[in-house]
Parts: C-alpha cells; sequence; structure tokens
C-alpha cells in the first residue's frame, strides 16, 4: 500500500531522483569535519527561522507595546524565555558559524574560478546576517536596543551623498518611534528573510554544481558521499551547536531584556552586540570630521577587497593570490579581535562607564519588577511609563534635580564623587524631607525644631524653636497632637473646605486638637484653619497632596510663607517646572507611596 | 550494523534529537493559553444599595474591574454588564442577578421594546424576567450570578461576575 502510493508519487514527481542526487553526491577525498560549516549554518537558520515564527505570534511592534510583549514573551509564556534565548543567542551563533565558514573556504582556495559568483554569494549572505543582527537588536525596543540602533543609523547617515536620505527612510522620519520598529520589523521578518533564502538556494546550487574543492590529496583517498558519512558529521555539529544554545540560554537564563527605551534618559551607555564592538572601537580612533574614515571609509574598503579576492588570481600569480587573500582576511579578523578586546579593556577601566552601567542595570532591575507586580503592571500608554509613573525613579530623581540642592534627603543633599571616588554633598539649608509629611516628620519637628532634620537650617523658621522653648506640652500630648494631623489633617480630601472640615465626627474633641489649641500653644501662630495667619503657615490640610502641591508652587502664598522676607522665601516651582507626573511621583515618593524594592 | 548504517541511524537520531529540542518547546509555547494556570476568580463586586431597586423592575448596572490583557493592565473600566431584579419579599433571594451576556453566543441581552421581557438584538433570543427562555433560540436560561446582600443599615448588593459557556445546554464556566 505505501509502496504503491510512493510510487504514484515519484510518477509524478520523480522525488526518488532528486532524493538521490541529493544525497549522493561524490564527495572527492571522503567526508570530513572541516566541511560541516555551511551544514551548521542551514541548521542555525533553520532554528532562527522555527524560533522567529514562534516569537511573531507574540510580538508586538509598536514603540508602546514592544518592551511589553517582549517581557511577556520572556517572563510569562510558557517556554518563552527559551525560544526568545535560543533566537538570541543562535544569532550570534550564526555570526560565529560564518566567520569560521569563511576562513574553511578561503584556506581551501575554495573561491577561486569557477566558483567566484559562489563566493559573491556567500558574502551577500554574510551581509544579510549583519543586516538581522542589527534590525532584531532594535527589536525589543529596550534602552540597548533603542541607543545602539540609533549610533548605527547615524554612522548610515553619514555615508557620502545618500547619507541623509538612506536613514531617512530607515527610521521611517527623523525621529526614533512607531515607523522605526515597524520598518525593522518588516526588514527583519520579511524582506531579509526572502532575500536570504534566494540568495542561500544560488549558493547550494552553485555549490552543487562545482561540486566540492577536491583536497590537494583527494586522489590518494577514497572519495565519500554525502549521505550518509558527511551528513552524520554534519548532524553531530549540529546537535552540539544546539546543545552549546541551550547551554548558554540555561545559564544566562534566557536573553537580557534591558529598561524600557526612553529617548530622555540621559547617559545610556550604548553599546553594539559584541561582534560590532570592533567596528565601535574603530571610531574612537577618529577625530573630528575624520570619523567619515571609520565609519565609511575603511569599513567600504575591506568589503570591496573581500569582493575582489577571487579575481586576484586574474592579475597575480596563484600562490601569491592565495598568500595575499589569507594574509588580508586574517589581518582584519586578528584587527578585529584587537580592537574588540581593546573595547572590553577600555570599558573595563572606565569607571564612569561601569557606573552608569550600573544605573543602567537597576532601572532594568526595577522596570521588570514593576512590570511583573499585578498592582503596577506595565500601563495601555506604553512601557515608557512604568519607570516615569514609578516614585521611586522618577519621583525621587525630580527630587534630586529640583529640590536637594538646598533640601536633603536622608542626610544627604546632591552627591557627587571626586576624583578619588570620595563621596561629597551640597551644603543643607532647608530641612530634610525624608518622611516630610508623615506623622513622624511631624513629631520629631514638635520633639526638637531645631534639628537639621527640621529647621536647624533654617534660621527664618525660627518660631517652632522659640514656641518650643516655653512649650509646657507634655510628651503625651505631643504624641496626641500627631496622632491628630494623622487621623484628620494629612488624609483631608482636596475637596473639603475648612468648615466642613472642622464639623467632622469626633474632630473637636480629639485629644490631640484639645492640646494644639491648649493656652495658645499651637494657636498662638497657627490661629486659621479656614484663612491665612500672620506669622506662620496655614495648616489646614498640611502633609496632603493638596497642601504640599500648593505649597512647591506657591511657597510665597499668604496662607505658606508669605510672612517671610522674600529673601528667606523657598523659590517657586510652577508648572512650567514641574509636570503633573513630576509632582505627583515626587509626591508620592516623600510618603513612601510606591512598590518598596526587594533588600 | 556496519558503519554506513551506524551512520544513517546517528543521522536520522540526531536530526531528530534537535528537531525534537526545539519542536517541543515550540509547541508548549503555541499552547501557553491553555497549559497557563486559570486566572484568578473574580471576587464579589458592590454594584448599588438594595433600596434603590425597585421590586421586580429590572436595572442593568456595568461591571468595573481592572483587565489584565496579556502584558497590557489597564485602569478599572466595565468588562460587562448585570441585569439586577428585585424580588417580592418572602422570595428566597432577595435580588437576582442575570449576566447580560447572552448565552446563545455572547451578545448583550437589552430590555424588549415593551420593557415586559429580555430581549437579545443579535438572533432574537428573549427571556422572561427570571431568566427562562420565551423561544427556541437560546440553548438555556440567562445566567444567573451569585448575589451576596451586606446586612447593614442600607444593605449593599454584592455580586460575583463570572463567564459562562456560550452555545451549551448547561451552565459550565468559562475558563
Ligand atoms: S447572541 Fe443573543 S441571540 Fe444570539
Amino acid at each position: 500500500m505505501f509502496n504503491k502510493l510512493a510510487d504514484w508519487l515519484n510518477d509524478r514527481t520523480g522525488y526518488r531522483a532528486m532524493m538521490h542526487e541529493a544525497l549522493e553526491e561524490p564527495i572527492p577525498g571522503g567526508a570530513r569535519w572541516r566541511y560541516v560549516f555551511g551544514s551548521a549554518l542551514s541548521t542555525t537558520f533553520m532554528v532562527q527561522a522555527v524560533t522567529g515564527i514562534l516569537l511573531m505570534t507574540s510580538y508586538s511592534p509598536s514603540s508602546s507595546t514592544a518592551w511589553g510583549s517582549v517581557f511577556y514573551i520572556s517572563k510569562e509564556m510558557t517556554l518563552g524565555w527559551f525560544i526568545r534565548g535560543i533566537h538570541h543567542f543562535g544569532s550570534q551563533a550564526m555570526v560565529v558559524l560564518l566567520a569560521m565558514h569563511l576562513i574553511q573556504v578561503l584556506v581551501a582556495g575554495a573561491y577561486r574560478a569557477p566558483r567566484e559568483v559562489n563566493w559573491w554569494f556567500g558574502m551577500a549572505l554574510l551581509f544579510l546576517t549583519l543586516g538581522f543582527s542589527l534590525t532584531g537588536y532594535l527589536l525589543p525596543w529596550d534602552q540597548k536596543g533603542y541607543w545602539a540602533t540609533k549610533v548605527a543609523t547615524n554612522i548610515a547617515s553619514g555615508t557620502p551623498v545618500i547619507g541623509p536620505y538612506l536613514s531617512k527612510v530607515v527610521v521611517g522620519g527623523s525621529d526614533y518611534g512607531n515607523q522605526t520598529l515597524t520598518r525593522f520589523y518588516g526588514l527583519h521578518v520579511g524582506a531579509l528573510p526572502a532575500l536570504f533564502v534566494m540568495c542561500l538556494a544560488a549558493h547550494v546550487a552553485l555549490f552543487r554544481k562545482h561540486g566540492l574543492t577536491p583536497p590537494a590529496d583527494a586522489s590518494k583517498r577514497t572519495a565519500g558521499k554525502f549521505w550518509p558519512e558527511q551528513l552524520f558529521m554534519d548532524s553531530v555539529v549540529s546537535v552540539a551547536v544546539f546543545g552549546i544554545l541551550t547551554f548558554l540560554v540555561v545559564s544566562e537564563h534566557g536573553a537580557n531584556l534591558d529598561a524600557p527605551a526612553d529617548p530622555a534618559s540621559a547617559n545610556y551607555p550604548a553599546r553594539p552586540e559584541w561582534y560590532f564592538l570592533s567596528l565601535f572601537q574603530l571610531l574612537k580612533h577618529f577625530e573630528g570630521d575624520r570619523v567619515i574614515l571609520g565609519t565609511f571609509v575603511i569599513p567600504t574598503a575591506l568589503m570591496v577587497v573581500m569582493l575582489l579576492i577571487p579575481l586576484f588570481d586574474k592579475v597575480l600569480p596563484r600562490g601569491l593570490a592565495y598568500f595575499l587573500s589569507c594574509g588580508f582576511v586574517f589581518a582584519v579578523v586578528g584587527g578585529a579581535i584587537y580592537l574588540t578586546v581593546e573595547a572590553v579593556k577600555a570599558d573595563e577601566k572606565d569607571t564612569l562607564f561601569q557606573a552608569e552601567r550600573v544605573r543602567a542595570d537597576q532601572a532594568r532591575e526595577r522596570a521588570l519588577a514593576l512590570a511583573a507586580d499585578p498592582k503596577y503592571g506595565i500601563p495601555p500608554d506604553g512601557a515608557m511609563y512604568v519607570l516615569l509613573r514609578d516614585p521611586f525613579t522618577h519621583g525621587q530623581s525630580v527630587l534630586s534635580r529640583k529640590c536637594l540642592n538646598c533640601h536633603y534627603f536622608d542626610g544627604k543633599g546632591q552627591v557627587s564623587h571626586d576624583e578619588s571616588g570620595k563621596e561629597t554633598s551640597t551644603p543643607q539649608t532647608a530641612s530634610d524631607l525624608k518622611g516630610f509629611g508623615s506623622r513622624a516628620w511631624l513629631r520629631g519637628l514638635l520633639e526638637n525644631p531645631r534639628s537639621d532634620s527640621h529647621f536647624g537650617k533654617v534660621k527664618a523658621c525660627g518660631g517652632m524653636a522659640r514656641w518650643k522653648k516655653n512649650s509646657k506640652l507634655t510628651s503625651k500630648e505631643l504624641d496626641s497632637v500627631a496622632d491628630f494631623f494623622e487621623k484628620f489633617v494629612i488624609p483631608t480630601p482636596p475637596e473639603m473646605t475648612p468648615e466642613e472640615w472642622e464639623a467632622q465626627e469626633g474632630l473637636a474633641e480629639h485629644p490631640g486638637y484639645v492640646a494644639f489649641n491648649k493656652e495658645g500653644e499651637c494657636t498662638t501662630c497657627h490661629s486659621e484653619w479656614g484663612s491665612s495667619n500672620p506669622e506662620a503657615p496655614n495648616l489646614f490640610g498640611w502633609g496632603s497632596k493638596a497642601w504640599i502641591t500648593r505649597m512647591i508652587h506657591k511657597p510665597e502664598a499668604a496662607d505658606r510663607y508669605g510672612y517671610l522676607d522674600k529673601k528667606d522665601q523657598m523659590p517657586a516651582f510652577g508648572s512650567d517646572q514641574l509636570s503633573e507626573n513630576d509632582m505627583d511621583t515626587l509626591i508620592r515618593f516623600l510618603k513612601g507611596d510606591y512598590l518598596v524594592p526587594a533588600k | 550494523m556496519n558503519r554506513r548504517d551506524f551512520y544513517r541511524f546517528g543521522t536520522l537520531a540526531l536530526g531528530g534529537l534537535v528537531s525534537l529540542a526545539l519542536a517541543v518547546p515550540g509547541v508548549a509555547y503555541i499552547l501557553d493559553p491553555i497549559l497557563k494556570k486559570k486566572g484568578r476568580e473574580g471576587d464579589y463586586q458592590e454594584l448599588t444599595s438594595l433600596s434603590r431597586l425597585q421590586v421586580g423592575v429590572p436595572e442593568v448596572f456595568p461591571i468595573i474591574e481592572e483587565r489584565q490583557d496579556a502584558w497590557v493592565k489597564y485602569p478599572p473600566e466595565p468588562v460587562g454588564a448585570v441585569w439586577l431584579i428585585r424580588q417580592p419579599a418572602g422570595s428566597t433571594e432577595e435580588v437576582l442577578a442575570l449576566s447580560a451576556e447572552c448565552p446563545h453566543l455572547g451578545c448583550a441581552v437589552n430590555l424588549s421594546s415593551d420593557r415586559k421581557s429580555f430581549f437579545c438584538p443579535c438572533h432574537t433570543s428573549s427571556f422572561k424576567f427570571n431568566g427562562n427562555p420565551i423561544n427556541q433560540i437560546p440553548p438555556r436560561a440567562m445566567d444567573s450570578l451569585k448575589v451576596d446582600v451586606t446586612k447593614d443599615s442600607d444593605p449593599k448588593v454584592r455580586v460575583k461576575f463570572e463567564r459562562f459557556r456560550p452555545q451549551i445546554k448547561e451552565k459550565k464556566p468559562l475558563v
């Protein structure tokens, strides 16, 4: 039955002859391990195609969704980390195997006539592979891919004449965004694979047409066949390659995902994938205008020579041409290795780079933790906002930039490091904001207004210290005042009026309120809840978001510190300086309203 | 087994190994929606206070939930709707809650134009106010949901929102 079916199929297709031709290909001199690279490359390409298609079923190419979908693949989907990991390391295996294949072909002299065209198809495959790397690097839309690709396209824009147009077309405009991603994605999953398959087909067909280049000693050894000897060796190597990939994926826990791309982030230490590091390092050797040598002239020249290698025989004696070709390629590879090592060493020595890398890693950990937390997650408007709306990340950075040149937070101002790595802080001229607006901060103020954490560094705010000197309130009464603020004052909702507030059930009887009013202890200065006081800020809603917002926007208002001399007032930060999100994350940071980092 | 046979079997075995090492994770990856543990069960959600419902008059309330769509977490927004019908005093349940999702194929069930029955505009399923079908189109009655009426002075109606499989005779939760 089966045989009949096979006969019928053979009759209609002639598949047996085709299989025979494919498998029975003679190998002069017998099967050898050094012939495995082409097959290993084909296998790896198949692995890339399979994992790539799997990833396509879950990836979403837009600047607001790319990072989230890659996060979902890596962290949430069944074995998603493995599939993405294999694809990630598989791309590197492609580059390594390509280099080995190229060197094997070169050393065997297999580029010579009549195989010139096949050398060129091989070169085309090499460039297509690098094209895959370059386009794929951007797709997660994380910091690493974003900045490295930005550098790469800016390099492309330096190409004489067509550069600016080229980069504008590739980027999809002059700004990086949705169009950049969809274009890179289209190249990566559509155009490049189609071209690659066409070139590969031509490459294999030409290889079959001309046959294997017979090694010098071929006549002394028995000829072999592709099936099964050579294919067996090829399979062993394919298993080895896949084994190495699996090992890398498991030991690295899949591919890395950096923090979401943030076009506004300063000082991201961008580095390309390791096999582009030599080109990256090359740029450092050219200053100013001459950078074009590193970005364009040298790489293009090397490329042209590579393409011309099969033609050397035409003008030079055979032996000399071979020597020059091998010498050239080894010099290029050696140079690349030298530059790569130089780049790695330079980064290791560069303390600034290291510090920035640490910061970038912290941002990555933070973004991953927030995205994975069911309470936070990734907002619909994009992964960029995971960190931008995080009080611990963004609020803290706003605090540091805007507030800490006068205030302190937890005993420190704006910290910088001098040459020797010693930490120095800006001098303190205002209160310590750690816990500002909380019961604890207030209780500390009532205990010792002159401590550095409160008004010790602010001469103009001596009122509280003067009160403290003569105050008769016991420690228990001070506790109750703090309790009263925690229960009634700090949680005041923004829509409540002072009259409604004072009419609340249980407010007037609260022991803290009683102590507040006792013999004018507090009310001598803070007499009014509903209007401004002549010598003290109005405390209605003190510590609430509304109170702090007004304090930051209008410290000179009559109900804040308008009673102080102009020179003693805090400078105002209007909404032109602090966006709504800045203010929100800043206040939430002060209040500790954020996902507390583990450890 | 001679050398060539060893190569033959070896090639097939090694090829099979790589294929499996890729195919098994690949299939698991594609089947992820089935392999994933079930989503968390919905909680009771307060919809209104009992005093605002009139006996025998159905009223519709949106179910507001935070929605997690793959990697995106949406802020609270309506994800479905529930019809509440207060039952006459002395009934076993004080309030009947019916999911507005049609048991036929999932369209939103509304009131008929005379406001005397439920009606689904998609394929004209009709139901009585107790949820039972009036015509032959729907496979079963409208899906009732668990209701909890709180015990305080102004009792609140709380409903546990669930989804059920369309098209079948029995009411089976959608998983
Ligand atoms: S979905 Fe309601 S009648 Fe078909």
